[in-house]
């Protein structure tokens, strides 16, 4: 004891370099915001020198304080700063460093393994925006528990009425849309309100949008031009535009661009898909042929094909087994009138069962001016419909006789599709030619991006095992007017993303779900819980204060 | 030494709280309605279950006694908000306003000690008005089937008692300031209010502090616990937050001494 009093001097004043240590230790990690181990080191050697400060002034506390009051109301408001600092630094401590322990029945509160894994391998920062008012609890504990596994992880709820320049470099479309930022690149996660329905951030969809993003892959979009085709520019009133679809391609993520194919001799390969928007006049032989070429390799193509056009790409058409029929779809049910559309504007409830379509339900898309498409059964090509017309419809044979009705003759009825999709193995045979050429394909691979490792050399194409094609029989529902109304939209947006998608195999996470349990109370066990909790209870410790009170006067 | 000393002091603020009527009629009212709102809970929530059953919109998997226990602890905690104060806003104020503060604050026994056997005291007068709750809670869960998930269920209450002793020990450093029972009351009060809604704040400031903000907050803390996630680093501050209360009561019982010497 007289030893330790010896160094009391020591003792007294280790506060001084404690309190710097940890103050310039955790200055330093906050302002980076990188907590090396030289902050955290710091951090800590302060601490200590607080403890033993702290333990010392308690032990020999007796003495110290009985000198002076003064001194002893010093001494009190240094202890107690320094363990505000001590309590500050163990639950820092706390927060970094100790587990979380999830004991619910189906781990309700951990992220599924693939999600953990997907996010401790962040190499990049990646931020979630979500622009919405407010948050769901839930959504912040989700995202909170992602960024458990990785600092890198971010998130962040921006209010789309406080910053504006945010949202317009975002193009929000609605309020609860959920963005991921990595690099610069970005992706639409979730609508989080849909028709104000506010439903959950899904670990599913968030988990799969980042592993997506960070495949650093960036599908690209042609679009055929030069036969009198749609426009990707805004401002085309004569020919018609298709620029919202165009940049809604490009929110979720994609690369869209013309194609010329006179000009650009053959198909790109970086073409992941082609769309073909009602070209007024016909192809060139060579063109088609191109075309042809393509889709046998594996590529796939949109094609949205206006009645009463020819764009003459029959020998596609019979690798497919597709038939255009040139009649015009009538909707006798007059939905159209509702909404101040003619009879030739098919309003379609009905859709296949493809994933395009499941989520649609029973939702509305409509069609003006649009022909049925016929398909014809071929060998290893497998067909889905679409979109369905309903059985009050028609295709109608003859528009210029004045009276628009059903004549059995000539015209075909209800229900057949307005829109399919078809798939087709690719040849074997070709695999093999394939793998050779995918080699030569790697090797100018590694030597673009050893020089210079820019991101587009890491654009690697997933290897091709069939061809996909979507035949539409109408091309005005995604033009600029429609787009944006009922499910316009989304039928041209799925369908491009699953032509696009190719071999891009969602992850399997299930979802959490709670256990399933009852409580099964008898009427007897009901009336005894009342009984206890509203009278017996209650009443017995009024009785007992009223007995207390009588006793005590 | 410490512990006969500590007994006898725990002893002491135990029994005291049995022969005052004030007490009682806290209890009475506390039980009350504690009792209310675990029957309406439970009956609504059966009730709406029973409803979606029967027009078959049920989700797939429900866990209802879980789901009971979020939502009447959550409850069970806003009861709390008022009655807890009421409790600890005697502990020194009273002692104060008689004047035997002194007594205590020169005796043999450390502050620490009368700290330490005061908070006892009034956490187990606390466990005591928790009794009936878990009579009601044993009745119910079990009829649960499959039988419940017992950790769940034992975490959310070892933290209602951590999170009551925090406040408790809070409130016992405010009365040891004031000699008005009244005034610790509300300060108390509003002091745990602040650190309930410490989590809106944190929503609305910048980084770094709405972390550290957020991380304060009682009771965000607490429904983490309270759902079934033993998340360490919040049982070390709910601990902070009682070690800290223990600490200032010992620390102003020190200042208070050297007043009046």
């Amino acid at each position: 004891m007289t030893k330790l009093l010896n160094y009391r001097k020591i003792f007294q004043y280790l506060f001084i370099p404690g309190l710097i240590l940890t103050v310039a230790g955790l200055v330093a990690g906050f302002t980076t915001k990188t907590w090396g181990a030289f902050y955290i080191g710091l951090v800590v050697i302060g601490g200590i020198c607080l403890v033993i400060w702290l333990l010392f002034i308690l032990i020999t506390g007796q003495s110290f304080w009985q000198k002076r009051s003064t001194q002893a109301g010093t001494n009190a408001l240094i202890s107690t700063l320094s363990l505000f600092i001590i309590l500050g630094l163990i639950n820092f401590i706390a927060i970094r460093y100790f587990p979380r322990i999830d004991l619910t029945d189906n781990q309700l509160y951990t992220l599924s393994a693939e999600t953990q894994s997907i996010v401790e391998n962040l190499q990049q920062p990646i931020k979630v925006l979500i622009f919405d008012k407010e948050t769901n609890p839930q959504d912040k504990d989700l995202l909170e528990n992602y960024k458990r596994y990785n600092n890198k992880f971010e998130f962040e709820i921006v209010d789309p009425d406080v910053k504006v320049g945010l949202t317009k470099e975002f193009n929000v479309k609605s309020l609860g849309d959920v963005y991921l930022k990595y690099g610069n690149k970005k992706q639409l996660v979730q609508t989080l309100i849909a028709f104000n329905n506010r439903e959950a951030l899904s670990e599913i969809k968030l988990t799969n949008a980042i592993e997506k993003i960070k495949k650093d892959y960036i599908p690209t979009i042609y679009l055929l031009q030069g036969h009198g085709e749609y426009s990707l520019e805004k401002e085309n009133a004569e020919q018609g535009s298709l620029s919202e679809a165009v940049s809604s391609l490009e929110n979720k993520g994609y690369n869209v661009k013309p194609l010329n194919l006179v000009e650009s001799f053959g198909i790109p390969t970086d073409a992941d898909a082609i769309i073909i928007a009602s070209p007024k006049r016909k192809l060139f032989d060579q063109e088609v042929q191109a075309l042809k070429t393509y889709s046998e390799e594996g590529g796939n193509l949109l094609l949205l094909l206006d009645p009463n056009t020819d764009p003459g790409l029959e020998p596609l058409f019979k690798d497919w087994g597709i038939k255009l029929d040139n009649r015009i779809i009538i909707d006798g049910s007059g939905a159209g009138d509702v909404v101040g559309l003619g009879p030739t504007t098919p309003f379609i409830t009905t859709y296949g069962n493809h994933p395009i379509t499941k989520e649609f339900a029973n939702g509305i898309s409509f069609y003006p001016l649009s022909r049925p498409i016929d398909t014809v059964e071929v060998k290893g090509v497998e067909a889905t419909s679409l979109i369905v017309t309903s059985d009050k419809m028609w295709a109608e044979n003859d528009l210029e006789s004045g009276e628009v009705t059903f004549d059995p003759k000539t015209d075909i009825s209800g229900p057949f599709d307005l829109g399919v999709a078809l798939t087709r193995k690719i040849n074997p045979t070709e695999k093999n030619n394939d793998a050779n050429g995918n080699k030569v394909e790697e090797k100018k691979e590694n030597t673009n991006s050893s020089p210079s490792p820019s991101p587009s050399s890491n654009n690697e194409k997933p290897k091709k095992t069939e061809s996909r094609l979507i035949i539409i029989g109408n091309s005005i529902f995604a033009t600029n007017n429609l787009f944006g109304q009922q499910l316009n939209g989304d039928v041209f947006l799925n369908s491009v993303q699953w032509l696009g998608s190719q071999d891009e195999q969602p992850l399997s996470i299930r979802p959490k779900e709670a256990k399933n349990r009852r409580i099964n109370l008898s009427s007897l066990q009901v009336n005894l819980l009342a009984l206890l909790a509203l009278v017996i209870f209650p009443l017995s410790a009024l009785v007992a204060a009223v007995v207390t009170w009588w006793r005590r006067r | 030494m410490i512990l006969t000393n500590l007994i006898a002091i725990f002893r002491k603020e135990f029994q005291s709280y049995f022969t005052s009527p004030f007490a009682y009629i806290i209890a009475a009212v506390f039980w009350l309605l504690s009792g209310f709102f675990f029957g309406a809970i439970l009956d609504q929530l059966l009730q709406t279950l029973s409803f979606l059953e029967q027009s078959g919109q049920l989700p797939q998997s429900v866990d209802v006694p879980s789901q009971f226990l979020e939502e009447f602890f959550g409850v069970l905690t806003s009861l709390l908000l008022v009655l807890l104060p009421a409790l600890s806003m005697g502990l020194y104020s009273e002692e104060r306003k008689r004047g035997t503060l002194e007594l205590l604050a020169t005796s043999p026994v450390t502050n620490w000690v009368v700290a330490v056997g005061k908070l006892l005291g009034v956490v187990a007068f606390f466990l005591v008005l928790m009794i009936p709750i878990w009579i009601y809670e044993i009745i119910v869960f079990s009829n649960a089937s499959p039988p419940v998930n017992l950790q769940v269920i034992l975490l959310a209450h070892a933290s209602l008692i951590l999170i009551a002793t925090a406040i408790l020990s809070l409130g016992m450093f405010i009365s040891s300031l004031t000699d008005s029972g009244i005034l610790a009351y509300i300060l108390t009060f509003v002091l745990v209010l602040f650190l309930w809604i410490m989590d809106a704040i944190a929503n609305n400031t910048k980084e770094p502090f709405s972390t550290i903000l957020s991380h304060l907050s009682l009771f965000d803390r607490y429904t983490d616990l309270v759902k079934g996630v033993l998340d360490i680093s919040s049982l070390v501050l709910l601990a902070s937050y009682i070690f800290l209360g223990i600490f200032l009561t010992a620390q102003s019982i020190e200042a208070f001494r050297f007043q009046r010497s």
